[in-house]
């Protein structure tokens, strides 16, 4: 067997030193620097659009984009319908802190928004306006400790795809919602006690 | 080559056979006890061969209890052969006449004793086929660092040096000649300090992991030597009083009185490092009492060790007393029934009391428990009848050639 | 008794013992016949060449396929040189949903039985690092406002105990941090399990039994090949995903980012403006083990 003939070279070589017998085998080839690929952040389709809470014949919700009333040629039969404000703000709830619509959203064209100091600003934008205020989470987001990410760690071998601030924080209500978690370990005899 | 070496060599085939026959050779009782320890083997055997095939999952370990039953009474028979040699000492150092005749009875103890705890560690470990990657030179053999490498190589020394030991000093009898001094004084003295490492090395397993604080104290290596002083000679004291009464080996009383009068100390010294312990836990308090709060009076409603351990303390306490008490006027059926009190209480400690609760709470705290199922009492009453059968055996052959039963025949040439 | 009656009963008390140790041993009959001698004398890892490695990744493939009929790809990715992987979770983000620990147990090709993972979450006590009040098998929604959660998974000590004990080096830490097992060489002893401080190994108590469906096709030799019965494993950090830039499947699982990794010897990396930045803790440090993985708060 080719092992037993090896053995005593292996054994030379390696054996009380604790290292590679093959020393090409110990380390991949070096990576290259280069251009580092790019990272992309995610551009949510629920920007400028309210929920209806309904579904289409495929499953998918229906959203009205917000500047079918509040854009530049805002459809007004639409909105002159009976009820229609009212019942498409009802998806609109504010759970903000104290903010209200004028804080963020620009008086006349609602689908436009402003940083505090009235500069406008547009909405696929949104992320600065978060910034503004929760500079803390966003500083914490652009070096990769808040919002996840997927991809490459390693951005000269690979892209990396980010979260919009929108993919998980509702503008109107960004609070995090509760979930039910993936069940518990189910090691063996592991028992489920109460409270421990 | 001298003449005495040839004759020597020569002759060995013929002690191999006469031991064989000696060995299956006996009255209606040797007959019957022997096979009620073949067949407690051989279901200890069926019971291994389907945890061989499925996996340890059979047992009752789980990730959070991982050592057991196996483990528990690998300690055990590690410290009753480290006691076993205890006789060498007065026997040797002491030269007490009285204990030379029934050292012996101590070293083929220790033979199998061993032998018990070899097969425990090889029951217990996941792939029984790769145990050739522990082989120094063969495979990677993590030496000085693991403390398992070391009890690798004390254990498999101290069969050595016990197996040369007893088949010298009954070869030379066999052959009706003085032993020589020089073969065999050196290895003796050898194996009372190897005697003394196997159980540190043992004790040096548990007590150097610092994730385990049940284990991580001082106290575990002197804990492990004296009550490894305590079953060896109180498993003797039993033994010769049976070799006393079954066969025509002359036993004398000196033997037993001095072995009693060790375990008058160990027995006692044994309790005190258990209250040592007791109270460092205890007094400390915080969670680092966790694992002893489970064992002496059960956490969160988990108290399946509890009666356990009271039943051991208990036990150790009778032994203790009744090894104190009127000591001269002491009756041989209390030295007997401590003797027995002291080795299951001990065997309770030391065994199941020590292992578990390192293992409860877990290292993140959480508490599974753990107790031995059917498949691991079967396979452990299995080894521990094998155990009885070599030591049976070794003392059967022991007995044969002192008496002279055994002899070479000269062979005519 | 005459001397032939003892012989007889004596022939006949040996062909009875020969029987029964037969039955006894009976249960072997089913041993698993797929146990080549190849794999019976396969030395440790670091001591096969390149093509002692191209052929063992090749049996793997085949047995693997031969047992489930999947055709997976068994890579022996290795250690990119200047790179030293660190791992930060904050604990201010983790809501404890335990997506990381379902990714870990389907990456992985896991034990389904046991849904078996490298990663325990405990639902802490706000205002206490004391573990004995944690819980791991709380099964309300999260996160509970008087809570805050804490994934533990193995932390590839620099000072690693596990790596001390093992009696032969099947266990080692490798140059850029990850602590690994040779399956192939792992004895089952458990000495690493009852070594490691924070219930980071997993032992394989039975053959793990995974639907061919479910079978993760990318791995590793070090890392998600199927193990067999009777052999140590760990988290590895998705060695055959980060040796190849990309990162681990917990991390990429974690819906609020509460995940950080990367490499410590790039001073840009993200795992160094946390450790640099945050106030990071360990688990157990007294223990002196100094772990990889390190905890934060934001606030």
């Amino acid at each position: 067997m080719r092992v037993l003939t090896q053995l005593p070279i292996l054994l030379t070589l390696a054996g009380c030193l604790g290292g590679f017998a093959d020393p090409d085998r110990e380390f991949a080839e070096p990576v290259l620097e280069g251009t580092l690929h790019p990272v992309v952040i995610h551009q949510p389709l629920t920007l400028g659009v309210a929920d209806t809470h309904r579904l289409d014949v495929n499953g998918t919700p229906i959203g009205v984009a917000c500047d079918t009333c509040h854009g530049p040629t805002p459809s007004l039969s639409f909105a002159a319908a009976e009820g229609a404000p009212d019942a498409f703000h009802e998806a609109v709830e504010l759970r903000h802190g104290d903010l209200e619509c004028d804080y963020c959203h620009d008086s006349e064209d609602r689908t436009q928004l402003h940083l505090a100091n009235g500069q406008p600003l547009d909405m696929g934008d949104a992320m600065t306006l978060c910034a503004q205020c929760h500079g803390v989470q966003f500083r914490d987001y652009d070096r990769g400790s808040h919002g996840g990410m997927n991809g490459y760690w390693d951005l000269r071998q690979g892209p990396r795809s980010r979260n919009h601030c929108v993919d998980c924080h509702a503008p109107h209500a960004p609070a995090y919602q509760p979930v039910m978690p993936v069940h518990p370990p189910k090691d063996r005899f592991l028992n489920p006690e109460e409270g421990h | 080559m001298t003449d005495d070496t040839r004759t020597a060599i020569q002759s060995y085939p013929q002690f191999l056979w006469q031991a064989l026959k000696v060995a299956f050779d006996g009255n209606i009782w040797y007959y019957a006890w022997m096979t009620v320890l073949t067949a407690l083997w051989l279901v200890g055997v069926n019971a291994f061969s389907h945890q061989l095939v499925h996996g340890q999952g059979l047992t009752a370990m789980s990730d959070h209890v991982s050592w057991g039953m196996y483990i528990g009474n690998f300690t055990y028979a590690v410290g009753l052969a480290a006691g076993a040699v205890m006789m060498v000492i007065p026997a040797y150092l002491y030269k007490d006449k009285e204990m030379h005749d029934v050292v012996l009875v101590g070293e083929i103890l220790a033979i199998a004793a061993v032998v018990v705890a070899l097969c425990f560690v090889n029951v217990d470990v996941g792939r029984l086929d790769r145990l050739w990657h522990i082989i120094p030179g063969i495979g990677r053999f993590n030496w000085p660092v693991s403390m398992l490498t070391w009890d690798v190589i004390v254990l498999s020394g101290y069969l050595a040096i016990n197996l040369h030991v007893v088949g010298y000093l009954l070869y030379m009898r066999f052959l009706g000649r003085t032993p020589d001094k020089r073969w065999y004084l050196p290895f003796v003295f050898l194996s009372i300090i190897w005697a003394v490492s196997i159980h540190t090395v043992t004790a040096f397993l548990y007590s150097g992991l610092g994730g385990r604080p049940f284990w991580n104290t001082a106290i575990l290596a002197p804990r492990f030597i004296t009550s490894a002083f305590v079953t060896g000679p109180a498993f003797i004291v039993l033994a010769l009083q049976v070799i006393r009464r079954v066969t025509d080996f002359h036993v004398g009383d000196g033997a037993i009185k001095t072995l009693v009068s060790i375990l008058r100390v160990t027995v006692p010294l044994n309790l005190f490092l258990v209250g040592c312990e007791v109270f460092t836990e205890f007094y400390t308090g915080g969670t680092h009492v966790s694992a002893a709060t489970y064992l002496y009076f059960g956490l969160h409603g988990k108290t399946a060790l509890v009666p356990w351990i009271w039943t051991a303390i208990a036990m150790n306490i009778t032994a203790a007393i009744l090894f104190l008490w009127a000591p001269g006027k002491q009756k041989l059926w209390a030295i007997d029934l401590a003797c027995v009190l002291t080795l299951i209480g001990i065997w309770v400690e030391k065994g199941i009391g020590l292992i578990v609760p390192g293992f409860v709470p877990s290292t993140l705290h959480e508490v599974v428990e753990y107790l031995p199922n059917l498949l691991e009492w079967k396979v452990s009453v299995g080894i521990w009848a094998l155990g009885l059968i070599l030591f049976t055996i070794g003392l059967k052959i022991a007995v044969a050639v002192f008496t002279g039963r055994m002899h070479v025949r000269a062979e005519t040439t | 008794m005459d001397a032939t009656r003892r012989a007889a009963l004596k022939g006949a008390g040996a062909l009875l013992g020969a029987t029964a140790f037969a039955r006894a041993i009976a249960p072997l009959q089913a041993w698993p016949e797929n146990l080549s001698l190849d794999e019976l004398l396969q030395q440790h890892y670091k001591e096969l060449s390149k093509v002692d490695m191209a052929e063992i990744l090749a049996r793997i493939e085949l047995k693997t396929l031969q047992e489930y009929g999947v055709r997976v790809n068994v890579e022996d990715p290795r250690p990119i040189p200047d790179v030293n992987f660190g791992y930060a979770l904050n604990l201010s983000i983790c809501v404890g949903c335990r997506r990381c620990a379902k990714a870990c147990h389907e990456e992985n090709n896991h034990d389904r039985a046991t849904n078996n993972s490298y990663i325990r979450v405990l639902e802490m006590d706000k205002g206490s690092l004391d573990l004995e009040r944690g819980t791991v098998n709380y099964d309300h929604e999260v996160p509970q406002s008087d809570k805050f959660y804490m994934p533990v998974q193995c932390h590839q000590c620099d000072k690693p105990p596990c790596v001390k004990v093992c009696p032969v080096e099947a266990t080692w830490k490798e140059p850029d941090g990850i602590v690994v097992v040779d399956y192939n060489w792992c004895i089952g002893c458990r000495y690493c399990e009852a070594a490691c401080p924070y219930h980071a190994r997993r032992f394989n108590w039975l053959a793990p039994e995974i639907p061919p469906e479910d079978i993760n096709p990318d791995q590793g030799y070090l890392s998600n090949q199927i193990r067999p019965a009777g052999v140590m494993e760990k988290c590895h950090f998705c060695l055959h995903r980060t040796r190849k830039g990309l990162l681990p499947a917990c991390l990429e699982a974690c819906p609020t980012g509460a995940r950080v990794f990367g490499n410590l010897a790039d001073p840009n990396s993200e795992i160094r403006w946390v450790l640099e930045n945050k106030r990071v803790f360990v688990l157990k440090e007294d223990l002196g083990t100094q772990p990889r993985f390190f905890y934060f708060f934001d606030e």
